[in-house]
């Protein structure tokens, strides 16, 4: 008999432990109902009805997340740790956040009713709403790598080629007029005596390029070829009679223009062929 | 003008103080007429020159022997980077007796100035030189000093040793009558130099003695004077210039303004310089007249520092010798 009351008294006193010790859980959950929006929150030892509950999927429109931190069976009914997160200002109730992992239905469950604060001002305006840019274009890379091409080497042949001066094909040029057709007509010429200074001198270095020729000096300097005709004993003597005639102060008494021009007549083209008695006969 | 009978005697005399002076100078330096006949040309003319060559080819002793046998005043300036123009035409200097600033000329006042490198000194030095002797005359202080007369500068440069120098423009070189390029003597001038050189002997100063130079045995030599130099460069004037003449002058200048290959082709002075050297030139051969060789001989260095090529010329590998002589044997072709 004894022992029996006394199993009856530690039932009571079980109870009543157990009983005080969910008061203080509720207590003690009861502080972490209330959290500032995107604070994380915690309620602890939380014991609901019927089987297993998860958190139900959330999205990018969701106001509130719970999760699931722990679970034991308790009696019945399980027990749980839960974590929650609110992002907007507002009651809700965490049972619409949970979901029966077996798919049963929640009905007729007691709320769980959380409290998410706002920090902001009550006339806070809300931010922008954040605008989708289009997706980048992945697509393509192998044209657009032509297309540029096309335009590099488009761009690289105009500065190459464009305003380039084109070397147009040289038309055949009319054939040079040889020594003797230049000599001729301009001896003739000086000697008519109606030649000016410019005419005179172009004479003297057409005489020149003549003993030149005859002399084969086309390839010695100039300097070299004159300095060679000059002690030519047959050129120079006529090189200088024309000096005399051209350059001196007073020309040579009785200088005959004619007859020291004379041989310079008979020049053909073809061999410059001048005879040395003709060129000799000059003065 | 004077009359021919006239100007043939009095160029005999003039004929025979230049042939003396090619003489006198031919006794220490050989092998070098050409360059004689061109100090000789300048000298007549008051026309400058600028020697062009490595060192070593008597250019200081052959300026110095001109100046030696006509007897002219002569001085020598080398020039280096840190030379001022106060070094050439001279300063106002504190007379500490007196305490009045007095005139302090420099080396320019003479007759006959030997520019050793003209090319090393800074722009403005050279300009300074180049100013006086384009005006004949320097101001120090706020005076202006004319220049004794004659006045000849010889300037030289060394066309090997290109670093720290300072080319000449060719607004500057214009200024040069001639620019001539010493080459090397040949091989029998050059035994000849040895040969001199190896009788040169002793000179003994005091108690003791130093090696004779060539330098020493300018003194020794006869010298003629100033006035017949003058005369010389009267006769210069006398020789006559034909319309044929200045018709071939002016062909070549004009055809080195149109030649493809050159970008600058000559000025007018270029042409006035050819026609005043072919004038001392002709006199120095004996004739009163100037004909077509004088102008070919005297082309190169009248010419040939007054051209530049263009830069498609120089690309190609063209150099303004060349581009001259094709000038010159088209003229006479």
């Amino acid at each position: 008999m004894m022992c029996r009351v006394r199993l009856v008294t530690l039932r009571a006193l079980a109870c009543i432990v157990l009983s005080a010790a969910c008061l203080v859980a509720q207590e003690s959950d009861d502080s972490h109902r209330e959290a500032t929006v995107g604070m994380r929150a915690k309620i602890m030892q939380l014991v609901v009805e019927g089987s297993e509950l998860v958190p139900a999927p959330s999205t990018s429109e969701s106001v509130l997340v719970v999760r699931v931190l722990a679970t034991w069976p308790h009696g019945d009914h399980l027990r749980y740790d839960l974590e929650w997160v609110g992002f907007e200002e507002g009651t809700y109730d965490l049972t619409k956040f949970l979901v029966r992992k077996d798919g049963s239905s929640m009905d007729n469950l007691s709320p769980v009713e959380v409290n998410v604060l706002s920090v902001l001002p009550g006339d806070a305006f809300e931010p922008s709403e954040l605008e989708r840019s289009p997706a980048t274009r992945l697509d393509g890379y192998t044209t657009t790598q032509i297309v540029t091409g096309v335009f590099w080497g488009v761009g690289l042949l105009s500065i190459l080629f464009i305003g380039r001066k084109w070397k147009k094909k040289a038309l055949p040029a009319p054939p040079k007029p040889t020594l003797a057709d230049r000599l001729r007509p301009m001896v003739e010429r000086v000697a008519s005596g109606n030649a000016d200074a410019a005419q005179k001198a172009e004479l003297e270095r057409l005489l020149v390029a003549f003993w030149r020729a005859r002399l084969d000096l086309g390839s010695v300097r100039a300097m070299d070829a004159i300095v060679t005709i000059r002690n030519h004993k047959e050129a120079g003597a006529l090189l200088r009679q024309v000096e005399a005639w051209l350059h001196a102060p007073e020309p040579p008494a009785k200088f005959d223009v004619a007859g020291l021009l004379r041989p310079y007549r008979a020049v053909t083209a073809d061999s410059l062929a001048v005879t040395s008695a003709a060129l000799g006969g000059g003065n | 003008m004077t009359a021919p009978a006239d100007t043939a005697a009095r160029f005999v005399e003039t004929r025979k103080f230049l042939d003396q002076i090619t003489t006198r100078v031919g006794q220490v330096v050989v092998g070098q007429d050409i360059v004689v006949e061109r100090i000789l040309i300048s000298l007549l003319t008051s026309g400058h020159l600028l020697l062009q060559g490595v060192p070593g080819l008597a250019k200081t002793l052959l300026v110095a022997a001109i100046s030696k046998t006509v007897d002219l005043a002569f001085s020598r300036i080398q020039f280096t980077i840190d030379l001022l123009p106060s070094d050439i035409v001279g300063s106002e200097i504190l007379d500490q007796k007196t305490n009045e600033f007095r005139i302090h000329r420099g080396p320019i006042f003479t007759n006959l100035l030997l520019a050793d490198e003209i090319n090393r000194a800074a722009p403005k030095v050279q300009s300074a030189l180049l100013e006086a002797m384009q005006e004949r005359r320097v101001t120090i202080g706020n005076d202006n000093f004319p220049l004794p007369a004659p006045f000849l500068v010889i300037a030289t440069q060394n066309p090997v040793e290109q670093s720290g120098t300072f080319e000449l423009p060719e607004a500057q070189l214009d200024r040069f009558m001639l620019l001539h390029r010493l080459e090397y003597l040949k091989p029998e001038d050059e035994i000849e130099v040895l040969r001199r050189n190896a009788k040169l002997g002793v000179r003994r100063d005091g108690k003791g003695a130093v090696a004779r130079t060539e330098f020493d045995v300018l003194g020794e030599q006869e010298k003629g004077s100033v006035e017949q130099l003058v005369k010389a460069m009267e006769d210069v004037q006398e020789v006559h210039v034909s319309e044929t003449f200045f018709e071939h002058c002016v062909e070549i200048v004009n055809r080195t303004r149109k030649h493809p290959s050159l970008e600058l082709g000559c000025s007018p002075r270029a042409g006035i310089s050819l026609v005043k050297a072919s004038r001392a030139r002709a006199l120095i051969h004996g004739r009163d007249y100037v004909v077509p060789e004088d102008l070919f001989a005297l082309a190169e260095d009248v010419i040939l520092h007054r051209i530049r090529l263009s830069y498609e010329a120089v690309a190609e590998g063209h150099t303004s010798a060349q581009v001259l002589q094709e000038i010159l044997n088209e003229v006479a072709k």
